[in-house]
Formats: structure tokens, sequence, C-alpha cells
């Protein structure tokens, strides 16, 4: 058996001449938590609605659990727990009542129910109807809902949209728990880098229907670029500075911006702007923020 | 696995008004009889002299038509619209459980729906007739034709109002086919014979009103089949 709980090959999906998704690869290993990042509109929900059978891919072949989607969807479905975007409720029922509507469907026994309300804390609401509920606690229930099968994959499209802080924390704690309490690999999107950032491990970028990255987030954090910021009296000053003595930087209201360079060619340039009575307050190194890098790649998508 | 989709929508039609409808309906259609029969007491019961059971249930039958076209429209429309308004059409399809089975269980719970309309017709006509001092020598045969035969036989107009309700989201569409319809077959009547919504009348040339519900049946399980095909088939957004 492949150790890939998702794989995609060449997942495509047209409407009319628009490729919403356009040759997506994903590979998803058993017990990591996968973020898949994209802005809005860039082909998440379309990915995944094709992973859960909900839509037909154009182009493409889905393998989850080894198996092919299109042939082993219901035995692929009965594995896999899903909250698609908004969480669906029926509003007028009771907490409890919505997950009895599903259990009755997946068929898994009556104590089921309980356990998934305790993981997301849920029980004590249990027995109020939905639509006097938080949306924080909308979105929690919706993850119940997709726990109740015991499944091996859980799919999240978005599942902080619109949650306060708090909220998104819970949220993040829970997913985070999920491969290791409970054994399952979860495929989370969002279009947010610094939310996915504190809870996956892989994540996947798509742009325009098109994967742009897709790596381990360490490897992410290095293609970071590091930078040098030097903090100094006179900004502009000090770049001419540098400039006549053939350095290159930029320059901003409180200080210089250079290119990463090795140690002694720091010292260097310190020295340079302190022999021509330039104040030099700081030298910090200066680490691209992933969200910078984000947008920076799905930039460099756009363009294409 | 249709025994345990049907029993999830069952969960799901719990505090709403379908329940309620479905009582309203023949309540509505019986209470209208008993007015008309206690205004005009003397005048229909010289009329129906000879039959009067048979006068009583011919004049439900003639106002239940409508009225069951019209049911069919609005619980078609409140069922599929309830999974359309709550965006649940992607979570139940996301669930180990055919398309087939999804269609059909919906389909299966509008016709215990609306049998269970048919029935309290029936009983509510029971009643009315006793009332009026029908006597108990209770046409059943006749009972039987009028308040399920119709509803057989507008079979059609339920596969089609269902896959309406099921495919689009904006309801107003149904719906408004569905009244359009209803009003339709007040005058179809007197519409040649291939038309389906004169079907629920049960009149036709031949007088015969097995003929009404066998095309009925028919034509509803074309339409059925050609909808679940398609809804089978079609991407959820």
């Amino acid at each position: 058996m492949s150790e890939y709980i998702i794989q995609t090959q060449g997942l495509t999906k047209q409407y009319g001449a628009r490729k919403a998704v356009n040759q997506v690869t994903l590979n998803i290993r058993r017990g990591d938590i996968y973020g898949f990042l994209g802005p809005n509109g860039a082909g998440k929900t379309t990915t995944i609605r094709m992973l859960l059978g909900l839509i037909r891919p154009s182009q493409g072949r889905i393998h989850i659990f080894g198996k092919d989607l299109h042939k082993h969807r219901m035995s692929i479905l009965k594995k896999v727990g899903s909250l698609v975007e908004y969480p669906s409720y029926y509003g007028h029922l009771t907490g409890y009542e919505n997950l009895e509507a599903i259990r009755r469907i997946l068929d898994v026994p009556k104590s089921r129910i309980d356990e998934v309300l305790s993981i997301v804390r849920l029980t004590q609401d249990a027995k109020r109807p939905v639509k006097g509920y938080s949306l924080g606690m909308k979105q929690r229930l919706g993850i119940a809902c997709a726990l109740l099968g015991q499944p091996e994959l859980l799919i999240l499209d978005e599942p902080t949209n619109g949650l306060d802080p708090s909220g998104i924390l819970e949220i993040r704690e829970l997913i985070k728990s999920m491969p290791q309490q409970h054994g399952i690999t979860v495929l989370v999107s969002s279009h947010l880098l610094s939310e996915v950032e504190q809870m996956a491990n892989r994540v996947g970028i798509i742009q325009h229907g098109e994967m742009v990255f897709q790596d381990t987030i360490d490897s992410l954090h290095n293609r970071a670029q590091h930078r040098i910021q030097i903090a100094v009296s006179n900004p502009e000053q000090a770049f001419r500075t540098l400039a006549s003595s053939g350095c290159s930087a930029e320059f901003n209201e409180e200080s210089l911006v250079l290119d990463y360079m090795p140690d002694n060619k720091v010292a260097a340039i310190v020295e340079l702007l302190v022999r021509n009575n330039h104040s030099v307050y700081r030298v910090e190194e200066k680490r691209q923020s992933l969200e910078e890098m984000f947008l920076a790649l799905t930039r460099e998508g756009s363009r294409q | 696995m249709i025994g345990k989709v049907l029993s999830s929508d069952i969960i799901k039609i719990r505090r709403t008004w379908i329940w309620l409808l479905i009582f309203l309906g023949p309540f509505g259609v019986v209470s209208l009889q008993a007015i008309n029969f206690s205004l005009r007491y003397d005048y229909l019961t010289k009329l129906y002299a000879d039959d009067l059971w048979g006068g009583l249930l011919n004049n439900v039958q003639y106002l239940a038509a409508p009225a069951l076209l019209f049911g069919i429209t609005l619980i078609a429309s409140m069922i599929a619209g309830l999974e359309h308004r709550l965006k649940s059409w992607k979570q139940l399809l996301a669930l180990p459980v055919s398309r087939f089975h999804v269609f059909t269980a919906k389909f299966a719970l509008n016709l215990i729906l609306l049998l269970s309309a048919c029935v309290l017709l029936a009983a509510g006509s029971i009643l009315l007739g006793a009332g009026l001092g029908f006597g108990w020598d209770i046409p059943w045969q006749r009972l039987f034709i009028i308040s399920f035969y119709p509803f057989f036989a507008a079979m059609p107009v339920l596969a089609l109002q269902l896959w309406l309700s099921i495919v689009m989201r904006n309801q107003a569409i149904p719906l408004t086919c569905g009244i359009m319809g209803t009003i339709l077959s007040l005058y179809s009547i007197k519409m040649p014979d291939w038309m389906p919504l004169k079907w629920p009348h049960l009149v036709n040339a031949a007088d015969v009103p097995e003929y009404s519900v066998l095309a009925g049946l028919a034509a509803g399980a074309v339409i059925y089949t050609a909808s679940l095909v398609h809804f089978a088939r079609r991407d959820v957004n």
C-alpha cells in the first residue's frame, strides 16, 4: 500500500474555457496535517469538492487510500469526514439531532454522538437548537459531524472562516490534536498562511488553479530570504555613502536594507558608516515572513 | 440503505411546518365541503337523494385534485428547500451514500407524507358524511378511489416537482410551475386525455379511472428515472 493518503494526478476542472483547477498534483501522507493554501477563488474549494466526489473532474485521477475515487467512492467516503465551507446544519434541530440525522446514514453506534460532542466540547449545548449557536459552535458542530464516522481522513475547507481569535485558536488546537490523538490525517484549506503555519506540517499553495508550491512547512521557511537591516541616523545620506563605495542597498525612513551578506562584509559596512559620521542604532537580520513569501508566490502565479 | 437515508430525512423534518401542512390540506378540503353541504343542505340532499355518499365524495374529489397538486408542489419544495437553505446537499452527498439512494429517499418521503394526507382525506370524508347524517353505509370502494387514485394519477407532477425543487436552488421556479399547474388543472377536465394535469380528476374518454392511474404511474416512473439519472451525474456546488 502506498504511503500517500491522497494522491492526485493532473487533476483539472474546466468550466467553459476557464480552468478552475489545472493539472493539480496533491500528495498527502498518512499523519500529515496538510495546509492547502491559496487566495480566494484559486481553486481550493473546487479541488476539495472533487476529492469528495461532489463534482466530476474534467481530467485527471484521484486516489484516496490508494484506491481510485471514481471506482470506490462509497468505500472511500466511509473513511472520510468533511466540512466544506460553511458548516451545514439544520437550524431547527438541536445539535444532537443534527448528529443523529447523519448517524443514521453512517450507521455508527449512538454512543459515538456523545464521543464526538465531547471531542468538540459541545456536550452541554447538545440539546439546544442549532440556530441559537454561535458561529464557533456551529463550526465545531460541523467538525463533530465530520468526525462522526470515525474517519481516517478529515477534509476541512476553511474551518476558521469568520471566527473570532479565540474561536480560531480553539479550532486550531482541535485540528492539531487529530493526528496524535485519533490517528487522523487532515487536509485543511485556508487563505491565511499565518493560520496554516501554526498547525500544518506540509503545505500546498494553489494560485489560479495551479499548484505553485508543495513541500514541508520547514522548506517553505528555508526558502524565505534573509536580509540585513541597519537602522541609522540619516538613511538617505547613508545610502549615498554606501553607493559611492560601490555597495548597493535600499533605504526607507529609518534604515538601510541590504541583501544577505557574510559577517565580515557587514562589519565593513558598519565601519564605513561610522567613519562617515553616521550613527548606527541597530543591525538586524530580517527574515522575509512567510506571509510575504506567500504573497510573492501567489503574485508570481498571477503574472503567468 | 434507502431506509437509513429516509430515517435521517424524517429527523430533519421534525418541528417544521411540513407536518402541519399534511394535516391542513385534507382538513381544508373537508371543511370547505362541510360548509358547502351545510349551507345548501336541502338543495344538495335533494340533488343527490339517490346516492348521498356518492354525491359527497364527488364533491370532495372535485376540490381534492387541485389541493393535491398544490400540496405536492409545497411539500416537494419544502423538503428540497430544507437542504438548499442550509446548503447541506454537499454535506449529504459527501457521506458514503449513493445519490440514487438520496434521491429515492426524498421521493419516498414525499410519498409517505402525501399518502398520509390521502388517508386523512378519507377519514375526514367519512366523518363529514356521518356528521351530515348520511348514515354508515359507506361506499368503501368509491372512497378508496377518490382518496388515493388522484394521488397515483398525479405521479408525473410529483416527480417533476421534486426534480425541479432539488435541482433549482431558487424555489420560486418550482413553486411557480406547481401553482400554474394547479390553476391549469382546474380547467383540465376539458383538455384532451393525454394531458397529465387531467389525470388526477380521473376523467377520460373510456370512463375508466384506472386508466388515469396507470398513465400517471407510467409517466411518473419515466420522469423519476430521467431525473434520477440527471441528479446522479450533476455537480454539487
